[in-house]
């Protein structure tokens, strides 16, 4: 396929009219529904229902929508980016955070991509990740990183970077401090401390507290909150293994690393990248994020020996 | 190694041709001729077009630019489908074969793989490469050289079979790969070496792509000499 075949397509699922989208895309109007038909050859089947009143996307269409969005947003926002660094913009980059993802993850990922984006300007946001998800949608946040989603909103790219286990964080005087596991049996007797939108306190509460849910003390959203809890010995705090953690602290993993989730990339579907977002996508998508969590863990329920077969 | 400096690619590829199953080689023969009658090949940039520049995430996230990499000396792109195919994994281990010679030219030499995730630097611990290997995330770059297409249903239904899982090697639920293919791109950008086969059992030989590095170099050399005078 050729790239003006897909911006051609781009525009009329846009506009869903072929006069307009030839304006939009500078060229005639035959011109453009011949690129659309080629690209309907290669893609193997129409994309778009011409009907006068009533042009609209087919199934297929709808299907490759997302993905030639994509895949013309990378091309674009690289063309961008040589005009934006020669005119020294200010490139805007909002990356929304859920409480239970730590800021130190995006760090190196931002750090690389201020390399190639000198203007880079990055504001940070935290929020429960149903009003992330929100301001996506709002365009106040151009990005963000949740936990593990019930589901993901229509309209929303979502892409598991990396799995990460639960572990127990405690003060070293905690009367659990000293084993190297802790057993669930010994966290079900012990006080835990609430941590506000917790994306997986279901799971938790499902494992460790079939018939009736935990007794909490205390609670925040903030973990460096709960952190300060837990030296001052007000119980145990369960933490995503890559939460930085007080010099106070230690951490230990709970016997048979019950509780697990996903961390996840979200982005809005078919909107335009800008230099950064796609710059910071794509490092996100390749980065080595078990240096965070000191296990390769992103592909542990695939097969590695795809590999190795022969086949064609 | 000396295995790869020895063979050429196309005697490996005869011994792994003879080693497929029925169903592979049905499953083969039929993407080739479907890749051959779409034409896909023939949206591929072609010797004189300028190439796209990019910038995109090697296997442990750092960024290459392709301006930094051509403002360097020539650049050798080349893509291949994923770490699942053994003609790429041939591809690749013949390329690194001959690394040395490539940085002895001062080519830059990138492969682009569609696949993200962690799967670039298992694939490089594997088979144990030291080449620049980036993600082309998203198909962008595939796209804007021409050699992207989309999996007909049947060869889906095949790869499916055999436990590929696209969807998480890409991050996309769509099945899209490139044709695998080679361009030698000169320090203004220009593509002074396209190497397009639909048949993506077919690949070319790292010493033809010497072979035109050097061709490349000749004429600059003699500039320089000439000026030199």
């Amino acid at each position: 396929m050729e790239l003006h075949q897909v911006r051609y397509f781009l525009a009329v699922a846009s506009t869903l009219n072929f006069t307009r989208a030839a304006e939009m895309c500078n060229v005639t109007q035959p011109a453009l529904t011949k690129g659309v038909q080629k690209l309907e050859q290669e893609l193997g089947g129409e994309l778009i229902y011409r009907e006068r009143q009533l042009t609209h996307l087919t199934d297929l269409g709808k299907a490759v929508l997302p993905m030639l969005e994509r895949a013309l947003a990378s091309t674009e926002a690289v063309r961008r980016r040589a005009r934006q660094f020669q005119q020294k913009e200010v490139a805007p980059l909002t990356i929304g955070l859920a409480p239970s993802i730590s800021a130190s993850l995006v760090l190196e990922p931002i750090a690389e991509i201020r390399k190639f984006v000198p203007g880079l300007h990055v504001e940070l946001r935290e929020e429960p990740p149903s009003r992330l998800v929100e301001l996506l949608l709002e365009g106040e946040i151009n990005v963000a990183l949740v936990g593990d989603l019930d589901d993901t909103p229509e309209r929303i790219d979502d892409w598991a970077l990396f799995a990460e286990r639960y572990v127990a964080v405690l003060a070293p005087s905690h009367e659990l401090a000293d084993r190297p596991v802790i057993a669930m049996e010994a966290l079900r007797e012990a006080t835990i401390l609430d941590r506000s939108y917790c994306d997986v306190a279901p799971k938790f509460h499902r494992l460790f507290f079939p018939d009736a849910p935990p007794h909490h003390n205390h609670r925040s959203c903030r973990d460096l909150h709960l952190q300060h809890l837990a030296a001052a010995g007000f119980g145990i705090v369960l933490a995503p293994e890559h939460m930085p953690r007080l010099p106070s602290l230690k951490a230990l993993p709970i016997e048979g690393d019950p509780v697990w989730r996903e961390v996840r990339l979200l982005a809005v579907q078919g909107r335009r990248y800008s230099p950064a977002l796609d710059a910071f996508v794509k490092v996100a998508r390749l980065h080595d994020w078990s240096l965070h969590t000191g296990s390769p863990l992103q592909t542990k329920h695939h097969s590695h020996l795809e590999a190795t077969g022969v086949s064609a | 190694m000396s295995d790869h400096l020895t063979r050429s690619l196309n005697q490996v590829r005869n011994e792994l041709l003879a080693g497929l199953s029925d169903a592979d080689r049905e499953s083969y023969l039929f993407l080739v001729d479907w890749l051959r009658r779409t034409d896909v090949a023939s949206h591929a940039l072609q010797v004189g077009d300028t190439a796209p520049d990019f910038l995109l995430p090697d296997a442990h996230g750092r960024l290459h630019s392709s301006e930094h990499l051509r403002g360097e000396g020539p650049l050798v792109v080349s893509f291949y489908r994923g770490g699942w195919c053994p003609f790429c994994n041939a591809e690749l281990r013949a390329l690194q074969a001959l690394k040395a010679e490539f940085d002895s030219l001062k080519a830059n030499l990138v492969v682009l793989s569609p696949e993200t995730r962690d799967l670039p630097r298992q694939l490089q611990r594997q088979l144990n490469l030291d080449l620049t290997m980036l993600a082309d995330v998203d198909h962008g770059v595939a796209i804007s050289y021409g050699v992207l297409f989309r999996v007909p249903d049947e060869t889906k239904a095949h790869y499916a079979g055999q436990g590929y899982d696209f969807a998480h090697r890409h991050g996309s639920t769509e099945w899209m790969l490139p044709i695998p293919a080679t361009f030698v791109i000169d320090q203004d950008g220009v593509v002074r070496g396209a190497f397009v086969e639909p048949d993506f059992t077919i690949r070319q030989e790292p010493s033809d792509i010497l072979a035109e590095l050097r061709q490349l170099a000749g004429p600059h050399a003699k500039d320089a000499s000439a000026s030199d005078e």
